[in-house]
């Protein structure tokens, strides 16, 4: 069974790479400069920057949904499911903090700007920090990972804030991303950010599928500590 | 001697951080301060350093801990205890 798994995570794997290696060779071969108001070369920053986000969205959804499954029944598997999303959710969250301020700093002037959305982004990626933290430095008990669960939970429902907050408010940010069709005017722009989204999926269920075997494999360590030490084949 | 003054002027000028509400002066080699190309690729520099950064310490982790299984799995069983874990 686990020489299948293997065979999947490296399938996966492989299909990742490639279409990584497809999409960078497209965005800088293919697809054209955006006008020097949306920061000319630097635009191309968005191919990255946008699917890391939805992929931020990703993890925080698969840490809430696992999140509230914990807390409704608790398995290490649950338990295992949410601590990869938050651990996801804040590398996604830190790649779109990243490159978000390199192209702000030419399309805008500065690197940052309390915007809604940028606000509401930190504010989230936060959320997901500390509940990394919290699993990080808490312990593993049944408590700690109860109220990490509710604190995962609770980041979840920021994000669509996230999504909502430019119509809400207004702000510097972009919304070239509509119901109407957006705003990307050259059809290689729209096929870039769509394979963009394709990749920044795999790569997000890559990333958690490893973590989540992390926190399984975590689980159990501390499982068989209990264990040797209730036999006192360990001391502590 | 005449040209003196107004360097010193300006120099003067550089040195005041506040100054830059009230006056330009002309400095040799300004120029654009940063670049498209350098922000592009500081950008994806840190992207892919930040994505390879974390799965090299989570692949390490994983190995600590496989080791931990092991080493437990094998002090359980010395102990004739059966190893098993909740999953």
């Amino acid at each position: 069974m686990t020489g299948t798994k293997d065979k999947w995570f490296y399938g996966l794997l492989a299909a990742t790479a490639a279409i990584f290696a497809y999409l960078i060779g497209y965005i800088f071969l293919v697809t054209p400069l955006a006008q020097l108001q949306a920061g000319g070369l630097a635009q191309k920053i968005f191919y990255f920057h946008v699917p890391a986000a939805y992929a931020m969205y990703l993890c925080g959804g698969v840490c809430c949904i696992a999140s509230a499954l914990y807390l409704y029944r608790p398995t290490d598997a649950r338990d295992a499911a949410a601590r990869a999303g938050a651990d996801c959710a804040v590398v996604f969250g830190a790649l779109v903090l990243g490159s978000g301020p390199l192209w702000a700093k030419k399309a805008w002037g500065v690197y940052w700007t309390w915007d809604p959305r940028l606000t509401t982004t930190l504010l989230s990626v936060l959320v997901f920090v500390s509940v990394v933290m919290l699993r990080a430095f808490a312990g593993n008990g049944e408590a700690e990972r109860k109220f990490a669960s509710a604190l995962g939970v609770l980041g979840t429902v920021t994000l669509p804030i996230i999504h909502y907050a430019v119509v809400m408010w207004g702000g510097n940010h972009p919304t070239v991303i509509t119901k109407t069709g957006g705003g990307l005017r050259h059809p290689a722009m729209s096929h870039a950010l769509l394979v963009g989204f394709v990749a920044m999926t795999l790569l997000a269920g890559l990333l958690l599928w490893s973590r989540a075997r992390l926190s399984l494999a975590l689980s159990r360590v501390a499982r068989l500590e209990e264990q040797a030490i209730a036999t006192g084949q360990i001391d502590y | 001697m005449t040209q003196a003054q107004p360097e010193s002027a300006s120099a003067a000028t550089l040195s005041d951080p506040n100054s830059r509400s009230t006056e330009f002066v002309a400095v040799q080699g300004g120029g654009e301060t940063t670049s498209a190309a350098s922000l592009l690729i500081a950008a994806y520099l840190l992207m892919w350093g930040l994505l390879f950064a974390f799965v090299f310490l989570s692949w390490r982790r994983q190995g600590r801990v496989e080791t931990r299984i092991a080493e437990l799995e094998k002090a359980i069983a010395a102990g004739g205890g059966d190893g098993s874990a909740r999953q």
